[in-house]
C-alpha cells in the first residue's frame, strides 16, 4: 500500500528570498491573517477547539493508543499471567521484572509472585502485549498521565496494574501511599507526596 | 574404518559408529529424540528416518551401523515429509504448556517443530489428557502429558542406575511413563532424568521456575563435589549460578552427574563465605593482610604449611614454590581425607567417598617433595608450631583436640573453625570463580573455568600466593594462570608435555599412575566421633 505523500514541514533554506518575502510586510500580514482566522473560528465554532483546558478537561485518546499497562484477571480472580517470561525477553528497554512462583492449587502451576514495570524505562513499544501468549497484559487503558515524585513510585507493580481499567485506581504514587503493603520495594510512605512551597519541577527523584 | 557418504559428503568413521554420529562428523544434523550416545538404541521415535541411496525403504539412522560404501540422504523431499509427519504424530496429544514448561528454550519439540514441522494443525479431536505434576522423586516432577515416549528415562533406570524404576504403561495414545504405585525414585542420579528427557515431561524440582534457560550462559568446568571430577556446564546469569549440567566426557562421567553435585549450586551463593581479609580481628584489605603475613613469616621460628586438597594444582604449586624458595625451615603437610563428621556417601558409579576434588593433584605434588607430612603428623606437631599457614583446608575442625599453633594464617573460601581461629585470614575464590586445574581420582588433569565474578575481596589462591611470594623476595609470577600451570607441568614428570591450553574441555591423563592417595587418616581424638 502506498503511503500518502508527507506534507512538507519546512522549505529548505536556500538562495535569495523573493521580493514579497524580502519586504516582510506581506508575510507579516499573512501570519496575522492566520492567527485572526483561528480566533474567529474559536469564537464561532467552539465545539472544534484545538486545545483542551487541562487539567479541568482531559483529552480522551483513541482506542489504539498505548497507555499504562494493565494485568488482566481470569474469571476466578487470579492473574492471567503465568510468568512465561516472554515479555521481559522481548522488551527492548528491559523494564519488566518478573519473579515466578509455583501455585500448587492452580492447574496453571506457575504465576508471577512479582511483576514490576519500570515506567521510567518503558518506551511504550507494545512488544510485551504482542509477545504475551495468554493475553495477560494490555496497554489499552489510555492512561497517559504516568508520573510521580519518586523513582520508586514510577515502578508499576502487580497489585497496581491489576484491573487498572476499572477507573478507580489513582496514580501509582497515591495508590502505593494508600496501600503501603502492596507498594514496590524501596517505596517510602514517609516521603511527602507534594512538597510544600516548592515547584514540582525542581524535585529530585528518590534515588535508586 | 568404513567410508560412508551423507548427502554426498564422504567421511571416514570408526567401525561400529551409527549414522547419527557419522552424520554429525560430516556436519549434518539428524534430528532424534530416543537416541542417546550413552544409552542403548531403542529406535522408537522414528525422527531419524533417512533415505538410503539405492535402498528400497527409509531406515532409522540411530540403528544403522556405518559400513563401507553406505550412502544416505537427509535432504530428499521424502525425508522432509517423514520428519514433518513424525512431528505431527508426536504433537498430536502434546499440551500447549510452553508458557509454564521449564523445558521451553531447550525443548526438542520446539526446536524440531521450527526446523522440520511447521505444519497446520489438523487436530479436531480432544487431546488425550494424563496426570500432570506428579511428584515421583526428591528431585523430579513428572508431567505425563508432555512425554513423547522416547523411553530414554526407562533405559537410564535399566542400564545406568540399574534401578529400573520408570516404565512405559498402557497402549497406543494412552501410553504413558510412570512408576509402580507407591514407588518413588530413590537413587542419587535423578537429575540426569531431567537432562536426558528431550521434552518437558521430567523436569528438575530444584530448578523449577527459577530462570528461563535462554537467559543462562554456560561455562565448561568441573564439579568440585568429590574426587571423581565430573565435567559440568555451569549455568549462570549475571553473576548468579543457577545449575550444574553434566558435560559429556566419556573418559570420566559419560553424560551423567550425581545429585550431590547438583546440590552444591544453591550453596555457592549461600555459603558462609569469607569476604574480607582480617588481621587479628580487624578487617583490612588483602594487600595489608599479605604484608602482615610476610612480617610474621619472617619472624616465626617454626613454620608449618598445609597444602589443600580442595585447592587447585596452581595454588598448591605456588605454595610449594613459596616454601622451597623462601621458607627453607618450614615443614610441609598435606591434609587429606574428609573432615570428621562430614557426610560419607559413595557408590561404584560416580560418587567417590573422598569429597575433595583435587586430592590426587595434591598427592602428586606432595610426592615430589619427600618432606611432606601426613595429617596425623600434623596433628601431633600442631601445638609446637609458631605459625601455621593453611590453604583452603579446615585443619582446626579436622584436628579437634590437638592443640593450637601459636599463630594461624588461613587462605579460605568459606567460614569454618579454621577461619574463626585464624589470626591472618585471606579470602580466596570458589571453584566457579576462577581458572585452574584439578586432578581427579583417575589421574586426569581437568580445567576449571571462571563462570562468575569473585565474591567480596576473594582472589584466586594461586594468585594471592604468587603475590605473597613477591613480598617475600622472590620474583612474583606472571599473574597468568596458564603460565603458572605450564611452569608446574615442566617441573612435574607426570605432567610432562602438558600445556594449559591443550587441556581443553576433556582434560588430559597423567603420564604416570596417580600416587597412592592417603586414606582418610584423621587420628582418633575425644572430639571426633565416627
Amino acid at each position: 500500500m502506498a503511503l500518502p505523500a508527507a506534507r512538507k514541514l519546512s522549505q529548505p533554506v536556500s538562495g535569495a528570498m523573493s521580493l514579497g518575502e524580502s519586504i516582510y510586510l506581506v508575510e507579516m500580514i499573512k501570519g496575522l491573517a492566520l492567527t485572526m482566522t483561528h480566533i474567529i473560528k474559536n469564537i464561532f465554532d467552539q465545539d472544534r477547539f484545538r486545545t483542551v483546558e487541562y487539567p479541568d478537561v482531559r483529552k480522551s485518546m483513541t482506542e489504539r493508543y498505548r497507555g499504562a499497562h494493565r494485568l488482566l484477571l481470569r474469571p476466578d480472580g487470579k492473574v492471567k499471567c503465568v510468568a512465561c517470561m516472554c515479555c521481559p525477553t522481548i522488551c527492548p528497554a528491559k523494564c519488566i521484572t518478573i519473579i515466578a512462583g509455583e501455585d500448587p492449587n492452580d492447574p496453571a502451576e506457575k504465576f508471577p509472585v512479582e511483576f514490576d514495570i519500570d515506567m521510567l524505562r518503558c518506551i511504550f513499544c507494545g512488544f510485551c502485549v504482542e509477545a504475551c501468549p495468554k493475553d495477560a497484559i494490555r496497554m489499552d487503558t489510555r492512561i497517559y498521565e504516568i508520573n510521580a515524585y519518586t523513582r520508586q513510585a514510577m515502578i508499576h507493580n502487580k497489585s497496581y496494574m491489576v484491573d487498572l481499567m476499572d477507573g478507580l485506581k489513582p496514580p501509582a504514587e497515591e495508590f502505593y501511599r494508600a496501600n503501603p503493603d502492596s507498594s514496590p520495594a524501596g517505596f517510602s510512605v514517609d516521603q511527602p507526596s507534594v512538597p510544600v512551597g516548592q515547584p514540582a519541577v525542581n524535585q529530585v527523584g528518590g534515588g535508586v | 574404518m568404513p567410508k560412508v557418504k551423507i548427502n554426498d559428503i564422504e567421511v571416514d568413521v570408526p567401525a561400529g559408529t551409527n549414522m547419527i554420529e557419522a552424520a554429525a562428523t560430516a556436519g549434518v544434523e539428524i534430528p532424534h529424540y530416543c537416541y542417546h550416545p550413552n544409552l542403548s538404541i531403542a529406535g522408537n521415535c522414528r525422527m531419524c528416518l533417512v533415505d538410503i541411496v539405492g535402498g528400497r525403504a527409509p531406515e532409522i539412522a540411530c540403528n544403522m551401523v556405518a559400513r563401507e560404501g553406505l550412502a544416505i540422504r537427509t535432504d530428499t523431499p521424502n525425508v522432509k515429509k517423514m520428519r514433518q509427519s513424525v512431528m505431527e504424530f508426536l504433537l498430536v496429544n502434546h499440551p500447549l504448556d510452553c508458557p509454564i514448561c521449564d523445558q521451553s528454550g531447550e525443548c526438542r519439540l520446539q526446536d524440531y517443530y521450527m526446523d522440520h514441522g511447521d505444519y497446520d494443525s489438523r487436530g479436531v479431536e480432544e487431546k488425550v489428557s494424563k496426570q500432570k505434576r506428579q511428584d515421583i522423586g526428591d528431585k523430579i516432577v513428572l508431567d505425563a502429558e508432555r512425554c513423547v515416549q522416547c523411553s530414554r528415562c526407562v533405559r537410564f533406570g535399566d542400564e545406568v542406575t540399574g534401578t529400573g524404576d520408570l516404565r512405559l504403561m498402557n497402549r497406543s495414545d494412552h501410553t504413558e511413563i510412570g512408576m509402580f504405585p507407591g514407588e518413588r525414585l530413590t537413587h542419587h542420579y535423578q537429575g540426569n532424568l531431567a537432562d536426558i528427557c528431550p521434552v518437558g515431561a521430567l523436569t528438575n524440582k530444584d530448578f523449577r521456575f527459577q530462570r528461563r534457560v535462554w537467559y543462562l550462559r554456560e561455562t565448561a568446568s568441573v564439579c568440585n563435589g568429590c574426587a571423581t571430577g565430573c565435567n559440568v556446564q555451569v549455568c549462570h546469569q549475571e553473576g548468579e549460578v543457577f545449575r550444574y549440567l553434566p558435560r559429556r566426557n566419556d573418559a570420566v562421567n559419560k553424560s551423567w552427574m550425581c545429585d550431590h553435585g547438583r546440590d552444591l549450586v544453591p550453596g555457592i551463593a549461600g555459603l558462609e563465605r569469607v569476604l574480607r581479609s582480617r588481621v587479628d580481628g580487624c578487617s583490612v584489605d588483602t594487600e595489608a593482610a599479605l604484608g602482615a603475613l610476610t612480617t610474621r613469616l619472617k619472624s616465626a621460628k617454626s613454620v608449618g604449611v598445609v597444602l589443600g586438597s580442595q585447592a587447585t594444582n596452581e595454588a598448591n604449586w605456588a605454595l610449594l614454590q613459596l616454601v622451597r624458595k623462601n621458607l627453607p625451615g618450614a615443614r610441609l603437610y598435606a591434609a587429606t581425607g574428609n573432615d570428621p563428621g562430614s557426610v560419607e556417601y559413595a557408590d561404584t558409579l560416580l560418587v567417590d567417598a573422598d569429597k575433595n576434588p583435587n586430592n590426587a593433584g595434591l598427592a602428586l605434588l606432595a610426592s615430589l617433595d619427600g618432606r611432606v607430612g601426613s595429617t596425623a603428623e600434623l596433628g601431633s606437631a600442631l601445638g609446637s608450631l609458631d605459625l601455621l599457614v593453611v590453604l583452603e583446608d579446615d585443619v582446626i575442625g579436622r584436628l579437634k583436640g590437638h592443640g593450637r599453633p601459636a599463630a594461624l594464617a588461613y587462605f579460605g573460601v568459606s567460614k569454618n573453625a579454621t577461619s574463626a581461629a585464624a589470626d591472618v585470614l585471606i579470602p580466596v575464590c570458589h571453584t566457579v570463580e576462577m581458572d585452574g586445574s584439578y586432578v581427579n581420582r583417575q589421574g586426569r588433569v581437568q580445567r576449571i573455568r571462571r563462570a562468575v565474578n569473585a565474591a567480596g575481596d576473594a582472589v584466586p589462591a594461586w594468585l594471592v600466593l604468587e603475590r605473597l611470594g613477591g613480598k617475600l623476595g622472590h620474583a612474583p609470577g606472571t599473574g597468568m594462570v596458564a603460565a603458572a600451570f605450564n611452569a608446574m607441568a615442566k617441573a612435574v614428570p607426570a605432567m610432562k608435555g602438558m600445556d594449559f591450553k591443550a587441556l581443553g574441555d576433556a582434560g588430559l591423563q597423567l603420564a604416570t599412575d596417580v600416587p597412592e592417595v592417603a586414606a582418610p587418616d584423621v587420628p582418633a581424638s575425644p572430639g571426633a566421633t565416627a
